[in-house]
């Protein structure tokens, strides 16, 4: 544990120190605000169900620019040479970019929690739906850290492994609309690979395990993909 | 007893052969220099003994630790300057040198201490709270060498460590790598036969993967005409 702390605070340096962490916020909030603010005004309806989906594209477009250097920039500099001689797991370097960009994440998010308490002051939101719509923004966020980390670790190139990720979220995206191209059991498959088949129900406030476990095992996937990726000797 | 021990060391990328079943004991304490040309499968064996690479065939070993099955173990006896010294830009001089000497595993009550060593011993205190980013190509060598010295491992693997140094930091460097010889073993590897001439105890000549030779320094007077007559 101690190993994690040391890289856990190393990466939240490099990471809350670096631009592109504030760039990203800065647009999500911006873009999130704009959309917020159309929203009530037009609907006039207390809930956040349309924010979680822009929240959700969001996510999708703007977290590959910044999990792009997470190994790559390393692997550029040379600096993923001293990690990887050093006496630690590489599943403890993974791990450490991983939480310390899902971290930034996180805190994008919670700027737009912002808007559950607006809706609050003037309204009466349910507040289930929020919640689980907050746990399904978590567990897409999770995912797709944990993919943009695995491009990563695939290239040196920054602009690629953003390129990857995104097209990566894209097709896990539409997954399902490929399903009746496809023969038994492969268009099954596709409707379960579909990441807004298991975002929908979530963030419209029925909890699934199923959906959850979904996220939980690709991200795991991904992480553990990435530790390969950097065992490779 | 031996401080390094390769049998039969190979390494393959893909296709490619870069190194070709090497034998090697290096001794406790002395400084060995690999020399060879580009290309000849230097670095490939230094990362090797890093711990960067794994080998494809045969035995390694650090400090007695497996290289393969040991590796944790064999890594945390090494410290290690990659050629191309890579520093992390935006932390400090200091604040890199203790997050390398935490990373490497001493106890957090030495780690004040040894940062404080490493920056002595390489003349770093005028840089020592600056940005690693903002440093001249000589103090990030340093700095680069520094943090392979921070936890005093018994082991110092030195790729090219010279490399781009103007002729006073080369000075300094070689008395400092002169310096670690007895306490620790040092290995370097450079493709400048004077300097390896004036720094290693036994020299060992790489070429297309696979060792040449490996002789005393006391022995060879003239390292270029051995060099020649063997590559």
């Amino acid at each position: 544990m101690r190993t994690l702390g040391i890289l856990l605070r190393k990466e939240m340096l490099a990471t809350f120190g670096s631009p592109i962490a504030y760039t990203v916020a800065a647009v999500f909030l911006l873009v999130l605000g704009y959309t917020f603010s159309l929203t009530l005004f037009a609907t006039k309806v207390a809930n956040l169900l349309y924010i979680f989906h822009q929240m959700y594209v969001l996510t999708i477009l703007l977290v590959p620019a910044l999990t792009m250097r997470a190994i790559a920039e390393e692997r550029r500099t040379d600096t993923l040479e001293l990690l990887l001689t050093a006496p630690v797991g590489e599943v403890w370097i993974v791990l450490a970019k991983f939480l310390s960009m899902l971290a930034v994440v996180l805190a994008m998010y919670a700027g737009a929690i912002s808007y559950a308490v607006i809706l609050d002051t003037y309204g009466s939101p349910d507040w289930g739906p929020i919640a689980s719509g907050y746990l399904a923004l978590v567990c897409h966020a999770s995912l797709i850290v944990a993919i943009g980390l695995l491009m990563s670790s695939l290239t040196e190139n920054q602009v690629v492994a953003a390129a990857l990720t995104l097209g990566t979220a894209l097709m896990l995206w539409f997954a399902d609309s490929v399903s009746y191209l496809l023969p038994p059991p492969f268009d099954v498959l596709a409707i379960n690979l579909s990441l807004i088949g298991h975002f929908k129900p979530m963030v419209s406030g029925s909890v699934f395990v199923s959906d959850i476990c979904y996220f939980v095992s690709l991200s795991l996937l991904a992480l553990f993909l990435t530790t390969r990726r950097l065992a490779e000797r | 007893m031996s401080a390094i021990v390769a049998k039969g060391v190979s390494k393959r990328y893909g296709p490619t052969l870069a190194l070709d079943s090497l034998d090697l004991e290096i001794e406790r304490g002395e400084v060995f220099g690999l020399l060879g040309p580009n290309g000849s499968g230097k670095t490939t064996f230094i990362r090797l003994l890093a711990g960067y690479l794994l080998p494809t065939a045969g035995h390694l070993e650090i400090e007695g630790c497996d290289a393969v099955s040991e590796s944790l173990k064999a890594r945390a006896r090494i410290g290690y300057v990659p050629e191309a010294a890579p520093v992390y830009g935006n932390m400090r001089v200091r604040e890199f040198l203790a997050f390398m000497a935490r990373l490497r595993g001493l106890p957090e009550r030495r780690v004040g201490g040894a940062v404080d060593r490493a920056i002595a011993a390489l003349a770093l205190g005028s840089v020592a709270d600056r940005p690693a980013r903002t440093l001249s190509r000589g103090y990030r060598q340093r700095t680069a060498i520094a943090q392979a010295l921070v936890h005093d491992p018994p082991v110092v693997i030195l790729d090219e460590p010279t490399n781009g140094l103007d002729p006073r930091q080369i000075i300094e460097i070689r008395e400092l790598i002169r310096g670690l010889a007895g306490q620790h073993t040092v290995v370097i590897s450079s493709h400048v036969l004077p300097e390896v001439a004036r720094i290693a105890d036994r020299v060992a000549i790489l070429l297309g993967g696979r060792l040449l030779g490996v002789r005393a320094m006391a022995d060879t007077p003239d390292l270029e005409a051995w060099f020649l007559s063997v590559a």
